[in-house]
């Protein structure tokens, strides 16, 4: 649906995306994750045709992106980071000045106009000034001129960055329920809870870099190996220096007396972990192994651990 | 055409919301009304207090020439009002992201431009020929003398509308080249001001748009060859600043 080769794009000397590529299939969820200024809004932009970029090529349902934009925008639905409106409109003109430019019939948008308030929960406020919104109210609205005309690919900046708990969920709903009608979504989220639960593949980018882009599937098994949380009854700080030192040990993540070791051979670890854990001089409160989730991996691709 | 119906119809409710039409009207008609008033009043309330030879002065005051001052005044005047209030025309649009759901929903930039230019152009001339109308009519009521006629007063309209065309189209395709909307509305402030020192030099003036301005208030012989040059140059300009304006919508970055 979407294959993108050696996507490049420089704001001055800055180099924002430094030659990406990757695919993304119909009616799957794309997750796209990174750091802040990693780089996702500056791509959405440029897939939305609303910035240029400097190198590479975009295609979008097997078509050029920049020789047929105008024609592809049209099945495009874009959720933006920061959504600005003219705020001396209503949220009903705001929606019907869409519709026009999208070329709607004007019996069909006005059944459509009341449902797409319904579903993002605006019907109270949609004859108030948008100006006054706050900002998750804003977030809504954008949701539902993105949704506007039913498009075949959704592009979703932080969907639910400004939303209440109850509205988060709703939102992962939503991109649940969209999955099932066959349309692609690619989301960019800092929640990688969320990320988990509804996307199909993964991306993570880092500083203009795509690091990795697995199915969720994969990822899992790639990375499965489990991860070692110690808690000790002092501030462990020689201990963790000494265990450092074991060529099997990759990482080890402090929090206080709590510790979590990140390991290079599972099976070697296991035997191994508690052997040295009981040599040392500082009484074990807890021990537990658990299964890494994707934002142990997130945080282990972005820290530059690249060995996993 | 969907994009120029969308646009032209924001225009409309982003004016009255925004009290455009409000400023735009007192921009140029408040001015067809207070100048003869003027005129007509202040030497009599400075009667007493004038030399003499002043008070003749303001009384030489006759129809065409009372209409003369309305048309510098309207120059003067309401060239600063409608560069200020409409130099955020295409710069406001996108250096504040108001094009990015527009753009991503598949918006046509040349609807875009052309809904603002037209919708404007049409207001302001509507604006301008009410402006001239009502003013020939209070001139009739408080002035004597001339040769003034309703004829002569729409032929200088349609030559001040032709040049508010133009500088219309100037300040749109400045508005689309900076960011800010200010530096649009002061390079048209400065561009109508100098060009009219032109009006000085017989050789040039008719290939500069102000001369317009200069033929507008040329009572008695309004309508001559000479503005052939100005006429065909004003309708080029038009053309190739909006075929600009419409390409730089095209390329810019709207997010
Ligand atoms: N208009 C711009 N001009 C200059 N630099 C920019 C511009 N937009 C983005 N950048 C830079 O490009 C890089 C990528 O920014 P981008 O907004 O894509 O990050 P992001 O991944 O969306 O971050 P976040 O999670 O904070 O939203 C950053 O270093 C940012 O400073
Ligand atoms: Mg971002």
């Amino acid at each position: 649906m979407i294959k993108v080769v050696n996507l490049k794009k420089s704001y001055g000397r800055l180099e924002a995306l430094k030659s990406i590529s990757f695919e993304v299939e119909k009616g799957s969820v794309f997750g796209f994750i990174g750091r802040n200024g990693a780089g996702k809004t500056t791509t959405m932009n440029i897939l939305t045709g609303l910035i240029k970029f400097n190198g590479g090529k975009i295609f979008i349902k097997g078509k050029d992106f920049l020789k047929n934009k105008q024609e592809l925008v049209r099945s495009i639905g874009y959720l933006p980071e920061t959504p600005t409106f003219y705020n001396y409109m209503n949220t009903y003109e705001y929606l019907n000045f869409i519709a026009r430019i999208i070329g709607c019939n004007l019996k069909k948008t006005r059944k459509s106009v009341g449902k797409l308030l319904e579903m993002v929960k605006l019907t109270k406020q949609g004859k108030r000034r948008i100006g006054g919104y706050s900002r998750g109210m804003k977030q809504r609205l954008a949701l539902a001129v993105a949704f506007m005309n039913s498009p075949e690919i959704l592009f979703l900046d932080e969907p639910a960055s400004a939303l209440d708990p109850e509205g988060r969920v709703e939102m992962l709903e939503l991109i649940e329920g969209l999955k099932d009608d066959k349309i692609t979504i690619f989301l960019s989220t800092h929640i990688l809870n969320d990320a988990e639960r509804v996307c199909d593949k993964i991306c993570i980018i880092d500083e203009g870099k795509i690091l990795l882009t697995k199915n969720l599937s994969q990822l899992y098994e790639t990375y499965i190996q489990p991860i070692f949380d110690v808690e000790f009854e002092e501030d462990p700080e020689d201990e963790v220096n000494l265990l450092k030192k074991f060529s099997w040990i990759e990482s080890i993540k402090e929090n206080g007396r709590r510790i979590s070791i990140y390991v290079k051979d599972i099976d070697y670890a296991k035997k191994e972990i508690l052997k040295e854990l009981s040599k040392l001089d500082n009484n074990i409160t807890s021990y537990r192994t658990r299964k890494s989730t994707l934002e142990d991996i997130f945080i282990r691709m972005v820290s530059k651990n690249e060995i996993i | 055409m969907r994009s120029f119906k969308a646009y032209f119809k924001k225009e409309i409710l982003e004016s009255v919301r925004g009290n455009k039409y409000l400023i735009l009207f007192v921009g140029t008609i408040f001015w067809a009304l207070l100048d003869p008033l003027v005129l007509k009043l202040l030497p009599l309330l400075l009667k007493n207090y004038l030399p003499a030879d002043l008070t003749v002065l303001f009384s030489t005051f006759n129809r065409d020439t009372a209409f003369q001052t309305f048309l510098k005044d309207l120059f003067q005047i309401g060239t600063i009002i409608i560069a200020l209030t409409l130099m955020g025309l295409l710069s406001n649009e996108v250096s504040l992201k108001k094009l990015v759901f527009p753009y991503s929903r598949g918006a046509n930039p040349a609807g875009v431009v052309l809904a603002k230019y037209i919708h404007y152009t049409v207001t302001i001339s509507l604006f301008i020929l009410i402006a001239f109308l009502t003013n020939y009519f209070y001139i009739n009521r408080l002035f004597t003398g001339g040769m003034l006629s309703i004829e002569i007063a729409l032929k200088s309209s349609l030559l001040y509308i032709l040049y508010y065309s133009v500088l219309l189209s100037i300040l749109l395709c400045l508005s689309s080249l900076f960011k800010r909307g200010l530096i649009a509305g002061i390079t048209v402030l400065v561009l109508g001001y100098t060009l009219s020192i032109f009006n000085q030099f017989k050789v040039v003036r008719a290939y500069l748009p102000n001369y317009l301005l200069f033929k507008a208030a040329d009572i008695g012989h309004i309508f001559d060859n000479s503005l052939i040059p100005t006429v065909i140059i004003s309708f080029c300009i038009i053309i190739l600043l909006i075929f600009f304006s419409i390409l730089r919508m095209k390329k810019i970055d709207v997010a």
